[in-house]
């Protein structure tokens, strides 16, 4: 998960470093296909993480951002496309984060109770056996 | 430390935008974002635990920062503020992630030192129970010992008392043993006990003393000589006289009861010296089993 994650987040990075390289002189015209992928990548790796339930909103807000990217990218329009496909993956890789937390604390309380009833036990044991 | 590093960069940054731009634009989006920034930035778990994340972050304001210093267009700025944003929340939720899984590391450690304790409870209950055992098997052992001393010294004491019942020519009657002091054990027509008399008197009273959960009627009986009257009183002071003997040798008086019956019961005709004689006569009948002495029929 967080091997996917920090792939992810490199393969971002580097689209980001590439584009931010672009922007200084780069046309408007570089097609953004690899940056719209790259997004996608971000919005399935969340899906599958669970965030359509753990984390809806920044979910739909990615999924929503990247159907522009992708009309702009029909389009040819690749400035907005690149735009609409950064913005996206900002909001996917929320989205994971937001539904990785989630399992991660609901998971530390299942263990935290499990810890806390066998205590329990115990403690009634100790009391019975002083009786 | 290593988000001291980053503040310079973004300060050079803007400060280089700044040389060859007029006034710097600012947007909402964009003083969120440097805001959200600084709580990050506060909190040092988020650099420590997501680095990457916050690097990122960093990178993704600094680029808002430069959009504004060279007066980009606003929905520019935004969008590189709004991603800025998300980037600073992923962060900090990277940072909650490795807490939560922190936590869930240390409640596994509890739950094996809970576990051991578990162990280490349930060999002490199982080392109490076994001495526990212990202990009774020897409890039990000392009782049935105990109890073999009961069962010898009672039969020791019932042999002993078999015996000196047997010296005291005791007879076994329904009413119980039944021991008969003799005529001679009197001196004539007097209730005072003779030597012989006194020291049958002190048998009955040691067998009293090593029994006593038992009692005994003492019965006084005479010939038919003489008046009635006269034969009933001597036969309840003779009666009197053996009670008081006993009692003289410790025996408590609560457990000696008299009779005295006068020329009635007679054991044999009193037609001849021998048969008077043997009518005149003390009984002593000793309870048996803690049960009360019954009448005579």
């Amino acid at each position: 998960m967080s091997t996917r994650l920090s792939r992810t987040t490199l393969q971002l990075l580097g689209a980001l470093a590439i584009a931010v390289a672009a922007v200084g002189c780069a046309s408007d015209k570089t097609p953004a296909t690899a940056d719209v992928a790259v997004s996608r990548a971000a919005v399935d790796s969340a899906t599958s993480s669970g965030a359509a339930e753990l984390a809806p909103a920044e979910l739909t807000s990615a999924r929503d951002k990247m159907m522009k990217a992708n009309q702009a990218l029909a389009a040819k329009d690749y400035k907005a496309a690149k735009e609409w496909a950064d913005l996206a993956a900002a909001d996917a890789q929320l989205a994971q984060s937001k539904a990785n937390t989630a399992k991660a604390t609901s998971a530390a309380n299942e263990v935290q109770q499990s810890v806390n009833a066998m205590r329990d036990e115990l403690n009634r044991s100790n009391a019975n056996q002083q009786q | 430390m290593k988000k001291l590093t980053f503040i310079p960069a973004v300060f050079a940054v803007s400060l280089f935008m700044a040389a060859c731009s007029s006034t710097p634009t600012t947007t909402s989006m964009l003083d969120r974002a440097r805001g959200d920034y600084m709580a990050a930035q506060n909190n040092p778990s988020v650099a420590a635990s997501a680095p990457l994340e916050f690097k990122a972050a960093s990178d993704a304001l600094n680029r808002a920062n430069d959009a504004a210093a060279k007066n980009d267009s606003l929905e520019h700025i935004d969008q590189l503020a709004y991603i800025a944003t998300q980037k600073i929340a992923t962060a900090q939720q990277v940072a909650h992630q490795k807490a939560e899984e922190a936590r869930i590391a240390d409640a596994g450690r509890q739950r094996d030192e809970v576990r051991l304790q578990q162990r280490t409870q349930e060999a002490d209950q199982a080392k109490a129970a076994a001495d526990q055992a212990r202990m009774q098997a020897v409890q039990a052992q000392n009782s049935a010992a105990n109890a073999q001393a009961a069962t010898a010294d009672a039969q020791a004491r019932a042999a002993a008392l078999a015996a000196e019942l047997a010296d005291l020519q005791a007879k076994q009657t329904e009413r119980g043993m039944v021991i008969t002091l003799s005529d001679v054990l009197f001196n004539t027509d007097r209730a005072e006990l003779s030597a012989d008399g006194m020291s049958t008197a002190r048998k009955l009273a040691d067998v009293l003393t090593q029994n006593p959960e038992r009692t005994v009627l003492i019965e006084g009986f005479t010939d038919s000589t003489g008046s009635a009257a006269h034969n009933l009183e001597l036969s309840q002071r003779r009666a009197e006289s053996v009670r008081a003997a006993l009692v003289g040798m410790g025996v408590d008086a609560s457990r000696v009861a008299t009779k005295g019956y006068g020329e009635a019961y007679p054991v044999a005709a009193n037609d001849t010296s021998g048969d008077r004689q043997l009518n005149r006569r003390v009984e002593i009948v000793l309870s048996q089993n803690g049960n009360p002495i019954a009448a005579r029929r």
